[in-house]
């Protein structure tokens, strides 16, 4: 304001403003008044990290010198600086991420595979989080009461780099940062990302609703299920399934009936929900629609869900999209402050909160075809980039990180179609679909354009990926080769195939297995419920001798080696976490990946198999063969800088200090 | 019932006429102000102040009575059946003035309902259309039609639902105003208001339709749809209205009888009313 009118403020203006500002602080305006920064000292630099997930740095390169990627461009032109990015071991995304999120390895936070084990049953569980229900409960009739509360445990071991900056005072907003979930304490804003469940605890279950026979295939933690229902008298009747109810003896399944109505002849219908209404027509997405599922009369979760009409007739075909929490009521917690996700909600409406959104499922199994599964995942971007620019606009100082998924997501389905030799390639489809992952690229880049215009000359730019991506041509069943190998048994071998989840196991004679997507485990006495091999030289030695000769095995249709190093864990991981770890981590050849039922102790015919699904390309790899990317608007220190040494680098920008058991180090100028 | 529901209309459009462009709570507040005076004066007039003002002193003198005699089981029991026969009597004393507050109060709530209940369409924002129908007509032979004023658009085709004699057409606000929409059938045609737009005080009728005395109460916005066609309401779903505060959301009627009540117990001294 200036001096001039400063001074011509009349009396009455000014008592004017000062009631408004007394509204503004009793109304809910209090919050702008609020000291931002939470230690001692305020940060003077800001940073902006864009995590850019599965960006490949070939791939990438490419597109800058064909000038498809101009922020990208831009950001070299002006003095920054590019290096592939070296990534985890193995190098998926929990891991990574995690990787970046503490700057060690998962010898130090403990995270090393989507999957781990239980080692006393061999059942497998998830390797980031831990949820276990009331511990003590009473059952009236069909009643069932808590006496205490569930858990829900992050089993990330160390620091996030963002409660190290709250430490020292610096504000930090982290959206979807994958695996923080549920999202350490922090009094930072934080959205969870990957990892987050759907309302049922799942990874994504999407519901089909058909008169048409389908059949689909179960993933762990996620997938879908199809629903069989009549069209009779052009009106269908169906359940929308929820959260299992725990106040329920036996738990059962919280469902919600809901009524299609199709117009005689017009391809369009009318959905009754909950009391709510609303007409979709063929091929037609819904806006976000709200469902509570009542367990009790006094507890209710709600959830917000997408419908999409894909067919009428001939036949009925609905698709429901995983039901994600809804963030201005999370059954769980899916932010910090809790108040953060209501807010973006009061903002944006409902958003996307389930951790990876893009129904990949539904593209594997048919439900959704290749262009309704990235209309959905167009929603996901547009989603983000209006949050990115909302969370830009009001970067005053601290860090930004802000996540996207599209990339690895859209990689990993559309892959065979830029991969001529693929099992899976279609000639006519990539025709249609085969500048895919390019035209993701160029998203990738408005979204590093719109923080290059927020950043200042004092602004830290960091663009990084957590890993790259190959081809998954052939797949690679390590139980089946262990079994071949003489170092698994089964108990009845002409059972073979039908195994799964090691229910066909002889623990007695069996000395390794694999579990998870890279890990090979001994069946270590004292430590495996029906441990065989003993600790230490014998171990050691069986360790040596099965990593070599997986090195050493061939792919009889290629004549390549798909795994192309065998790491043993106790030498390649820092950190004292390591109790968890498996034995052996595979890093798999270009081209090559663990298969489809190995992970979860199946054991196919062959050793090494076509991959004929959609899901077609993968970061399964042996690092080297796969780094991300590492873009900032400044100098690298380094040649090959690594995950955690971004974490370190993040910390230096801001003056934080580095914890000791960090391996990472500053690689910025 | 058309001139009644313009009377109260009007009335209530007149003092809510001047918080059009503030917070929805400024005209619920007056408005709630002025039901509590209005009912005061009614209950003052219809009620027997003095049976209600010797049934009250009852029940006090009573309640001490069981207070000084807690430990005298027969006194006790004998001062509960009396205060259970005051109560009886005080809600007998209380019968007639509701009898006649409740008529002037229902076509209160009827004309709030309409600048409180539903917001208006946003530019963009899309809502379905229903048309009703009568049990006889077949809305898939009827061939009804929805036209649309400038600034609405039809975005899917009609869904006819034989089961629920119904039609129903999602609409897309383009621009703010007000119109008119058409449904035609043959040459015959019936009308429905429709609001895009507008302040926090718009005002939006829902509902257009012909039939009960009951309904006509209720849905005030508009006169009855005429006669002679298959049509027997016509609905836009609106979003609902929400008032908040202090961060709290509170449904519109709540808020209005919390308020009523609170004028009414604060100035019934002022107006000499034993409630």
């Amino acid at each position: 304001m200036s001096d001039t009118k400063r001074t011509a403020l009349s009396r009455r203006e000014f008592l004017k403003a000062g009631v408004a500002a007394s509204a503004a602080i009793g109304l809910g305006g209090a919050a702008r008044f609020t000291p931002r920064v939470y230690g001692q000292a305020r940060a003077t630099k800001k940073m902006i990290v864009l995590g850019l997930d599965g960006m490949d740095p070939v791939l990438t390169r490419r597109w800058i010198d064909e000038g498809r990627l101009p922020a990208f461009r831009k950001i070299l032109e002006a003095g920054g600086d590019f290096r592939p990015l070296g990534t985890s071991l193995p190098p998926q995304t929990p891991v990574a991420w995690s990787n970046f999120i503490t700057g060690m390895d998962p010898g130090g936070h403990g995270i090393f595979d989507f999957f781990n084990r239980d080692p006393k049953t061999y059942v497998p569980v998830f390797s980031a989080t831990e949820t276990s229900g009331a511990a003590k409960t009473i059952r009236i009739g069909k009643t069932v009461i808590p006496l205490s509360g569930g858990q829900i445990r992050n089993l990330r071991k160390g620091q996030a780099f963002w409660q190290l900056l709250e430490e020292a005072g610096i504000p930090s907003t982290v959206f979807k940062m994958p695996s923080n979930y549920p999202p350490v304490a922090s009094k930072q804003r934080t959205l969870a990302g990957m990892n987050t469940p759907d309302l049922k605890g799942s990874y994504g279950i999407f519901s089909y609703y058909t008169n048409e026979a389908t059949t689909i295939t179960q993933e762990a933690g996620g997938g879908g299920r199809v629903h069989d229902v009549f069209v009779v008298g052009n009106r269908v009747a169906a359940e929308l399934p929820g959260p299992a109810n725990s106040f329920r003896a036996g738990a059962p399944e919280a469902t919600i009936p809901f009524q299609v109505f199709i117009d005689p002849s017009n391809a369009a219908a009318k959905i009754v929900i909950q009391g709510h209404e609303f007409v979709l027509k063929e091929r037609e997405w819904s806006n976000w629609q709200h469902v509570h599922f009542n367990l009790i009369p006094t507890q209710s979760v709600h959830g917000i869900c997408l419908f999409y009409l894909k067919e009428v007739r001939p036949k009925f075909k609905l698709y429901v999209s995983p039901i994600h929490m809804d963030p201005a009521r999370p059954a769980l917690p899916i932010s910090t402050p809790e108040s953060y996700s209501r807010e973006l909600e009061k903002r944006f409406g409902p958003f996307f909160t389930k951790g990876l959104p893009a129904d990949t499922s539904a593209l594997d199994n048919g439900v959704l075809d290749e262009e309704e599964f990235l209309t959905l995942d167009a929603m996901v971007y547009e989603e983000s980039m209006a949050m990115l620019e909302y969370e830009l606009g009001r970067l005053d100082e601290g860090l930004l990180f802000f996540y996207f998924s599209n990339a690895d997501q859209r990689q990993h389905m559309f892959w065979r179609l830029v991969d001529p030799g693929h099992p899976a390639y279609d000639a006519k489809l990539a025709a249609r679909f085969g500048d895919v992952i390019a035209r993701t690229y160029v998203e990738m880049d408005r979204a590093l354009d719109l923080a290059l215009k927020k950043a200042d000359k004092d602004t830290v730019v960091l663009v990084l990926s957590d890993h790259g991506f190959n081809s998954f041509r052939r797949g690679f069943n390590l139980n089946t080769w262990l079994l071949r190998e003489g170092y698994h048994r089964l108990k009845r071998p002409w059972k073979q195939e039908e195994s799964a989840y090691f229910d066909n196991t002889d623990w007695s004679k069996t000395r390794a297995y694999g579990m998870g997507l890279n890990s090979l485990f001994i069946n270590e006495r004292g430590r495996e419920g029906e441990g065989l091999v003993a600790p230490g030289a014998d171990k050691d030695n069986l360790v040596r001798e099965i990593a070599r000769k997986l090195e050493a095995a061939t792919d009889p249709l290629t004549g390549e080696h798909p795994v192309l190093r065998a790491f043993i864990a106790k030498d390649t991981y820092r950190g004292k976490n390591l109790e968890m770890a498996p034995d052996i981590v595979l890093g798999f050849n270009r081209g090559y990946r663990i298969s489809w039922q190995s992970p979860l102790g199946g054991f196919p015919k062959e050793v090494v198999e076509d991959n004929a699904q959609k899901w077609s390309g993968d970061h399964m790899s042996a690092p080297d063969v796969l780094p991300g990317i590492a873009f900032t608007n400044r100098k690298f220190t380094a040649e090959s800088p690594f995950l955690y040494d971004l974490t370190a680098s993040v910390l230096d920008v801001f003056g934080a200090e580095k914890p000791k058991d960090m391996i990472g180090r500053n690689v910025l100028e | 019932m058309s001139i009644v529901n313009l009377v109260f209309g009007g009335i209530v459009g007149a003092v809510l006429w001047p918080f059009r462009g503030l917070s929805p709570w400024f005209g619920l507040t007056v408005v709630s102000l002025l039901t509590a005076l209005l009912m005061l004066e009614v209950y003052k007039h219809t009620s027997n102040q003095a049976a209600i003002r010797r049934a009250k002193d009852l029940i006090k003198a009573h309640l001490l009575e069981m207070r000084l005699y807690k430990d005298n089981m027969r006194v006790t029991l004998a001062a509960q059946g009396a205060i259970l026969k005051a109560n009886l009597a005080y809600m007998a004393a209380n019968l007639k003035p509701l009898a006649v507050m409740i008529v002037p109060l229902v076509l209160i709530l009827a004309q709030l309902s309409l600048w409180y209940d539903r917001a208006p369409l946003r530019p963009g924002e899309e809502a379905l259309v229903k048309a009703g129908l009568e049990a006889a007509a077949d809305p898939v032979s009827l061939g009804l039609e929805l036209e649309t004023p400038p600034g609405l658009e039809i975005t899917a085709p009609a869904v006819r639902i034989p089961d629920l004699h119904q039609v129903v057409w999602r609409v897309k606000a383009l621009a703010p105003g007000t119109g008119r929409i058409v449904l035609r059938t043959g040459d015959r045609t019936v009308e429905k208001s429709v609001v895009v737009g507008g302040g926090p005080m718009a005002k939006v009728s829902a509902l257009a339709s012909r039939g009960s005395l009951w309904k006509q109460v209720l849905y005030p916005g508009e006169a009855p749809l005429p006669a002679g066609t298959s049509v027997r309401s016509v609905e836009i779903l609106y979003p609902a209205k929400s008032l908040t505060a202090f961060g709290v959301s509170v449904h519109w009627l709540v808020a209005y009888l919390i308020l009523s009540i609170v004028f009414g117990f604060a100035f019934k001294g002022v107006f000499k009313v034993e409630i």
